[in-house]
């Protein structure tokens, strides 16, 4: 049994919006609960109030339109994301970052949005949502507003979404469909494992290359305005500047280095040929 | 809190706490221990039930999430008191040792093979990469889905998932 905590399934946006006002930071918001349930627990967060926000209508499903752009919804899980026709043809990067995040179990309850509020430094959906310069839309009581994802991440485990907010969808723009590219994930073992080091690189229609490197600082680190013709020792030295890895139970720094470089290589040579 | 769920294709209604999670609300509520408790967190897979239809650690789940859904545990495999084919291939195969992750193994195998019916090798392993096994080892497991599903198990090579 966990900690004692209220349940509560709101049915509205505004009753939702009411909870997380009237609740701060004493709230959680329950959407795939793949990390939530296990840091309660491990004793980790203790919320007096646990919201379940799938009741509201709305809350999930991917909708594609020429002016916006994919919208993920907060209750899209990794595995909707996974099975959708015009994401694998338009948005591959997505489809190579959700399949290598955790298990299918886990994919079958875990969110996007739910994947990147967590804020972990290893979180899979970031390299890509980064690279295609998606942005998340916040909402709350006192309104709505856009935050792009290279400004989101404030460090480990924090992001700007404040306790009586929630990030209503995802958004990622019309204009990076198509983009090329490939990400890379180092696990200790074959089968699901949080990463070591993930990559992520893409090429988008304008013809401007974007490299994004996980779990080697204490947000995802983007590297932006790349010119794709560049060396690839010029990629590498770009990225290696912008990162700040370190030795922990998982690896060492320069194991971590070693391999961001050794990915940055090789998903050049494969996007260039 | 009221908590209404479809288990195995029967409605079952308890009183439970709104704290419960999914696996506990089976085992403590309903009295289906079929489905066990590995580690507690959505590594090991061992409580593994079908939520629609589709696999999710049952640990990971408030009981209260499912309220109105409908959930498919290990007791839903055996008709009439006869193990599944999915089962009988697992007890043929010699995919069972100890026997703690085989309820969870068993639904990660059935969820893969309502949606794929001919699993190649290396859809088998990533269907089952959510399921540890600590000591039959894999390859029996991944034999019996093969022997499940009607297909040659003799040219396997014998290695590690």
């Amino acid at each position: 049994m966990l900690h004692h905590f209220t349940y509560l399934a709101p049915r509205t946006r505004a009753e939702l919006h009411s909870v997380l006002a009237d609740n701060g930071a004493a709230a959680s918001l329950l959407a795939g609960g793949t990390d939530l349930l296990v840091n309660i627990r491990a004793g980790l967060t203790r919320p007096k109030v646990v919201v379940d926000a799938k009741k509201i209508e709305g809350f999930g499903g991917l909708v594609w339109s020429e002016s916006e752009g994919l919208v993920i919804r907060a209750g899209v899980t990794i595995n909707a994301l996974l099975g959708d026709a015009k994401i694998r043809s338009d948005y591959p990067l997505l489809i190579a970052c959700g399949h290598d995040l955790a298990s299918h179990q886990i994919r079958n309850r875990a969110t996007v949005v739910g994947n990147v509020v967590n804020a972990s430094p290893c979180a899979d959906m970031a390299p890509a949502l980064l690279c295609l310069r998606a942005h998340a839309v916040i909402s709350s009581k006192r309104g709505e507003r856009d935050v792009p994802f290279s400004a989101f991440f404030k460090g480990v485990k924090r992001t700007v979404v404040a306790p009586d907010e929630l990030v209503e969808r995802i958004v990622v723009p019309a204009a990076s469909a198509g983009a090329r590219g490939g990400y890379y994930k180092l696990k200790r073992i074959n089968g699901h494992d949080l990463g070591i080091v993930g990559v992520a690189l893409c090429i988008d229609r304008n013809g401007e290359m974007r490299v994004t490197i996980g779990s080697c600082a204490p947000t995802p680190v983007l590297v932006e305005g790349l010119d794709p013709s560049l060396p690839a020792d010029a990629v590498v030295a770009a990225v290696t500047r912008a990162i700040s890895p370190i030795s922990d139970v998982r690896a060492t720094k320069e194991y971590r280095q070693h391999m961001v470089e050794h990915y940055v290589r090789r998903l050049l040579d494969e996007v260039r040929s | 809190m009221k908590i209404r769920v479809t288990i195995n294709g029967a409605l079952c209604e308890r009183e439970a706490p709104e704290t419960i999670n999914l696996l506990h609300f089976l085992r403590e509520y309903v009295g289906l221990t079929g489905t066990k408790e590995g580690c507690g967190g959505g590594e090991c897979g061992a409580c593994t039930v079908l939520l629609d239809g589709h696999p999710v650690n049952s640990c990971l789940v408030l009981a209260a999430e499912v309220d109105g859904k409908s959930v498919r545990t290990i007791e839903g495999e055996a008709r009439d008191g006869k193990p599944s084919e999915l089962q009988q291939a697992f007890a043929k195969r010699h995919a069972v040792q100890c026997g703690f992750c085989t309820p969870g193994m068993v639904m990660s195998a059935r969820a893969l093979i309502d949606c794929n019916p001919k699993p190649s090798v290396e859809e088998i392993k990533e269907g089952l990469e959510g399921n540890f096994c600590r000591c039959t080892g894999y390859v029996q497991i991944i034999e019996a889905v093969l022997e499940a599903t009607g297909q040659p198990t003799s040219t396997q090579e014998r290695s590690h998932a």
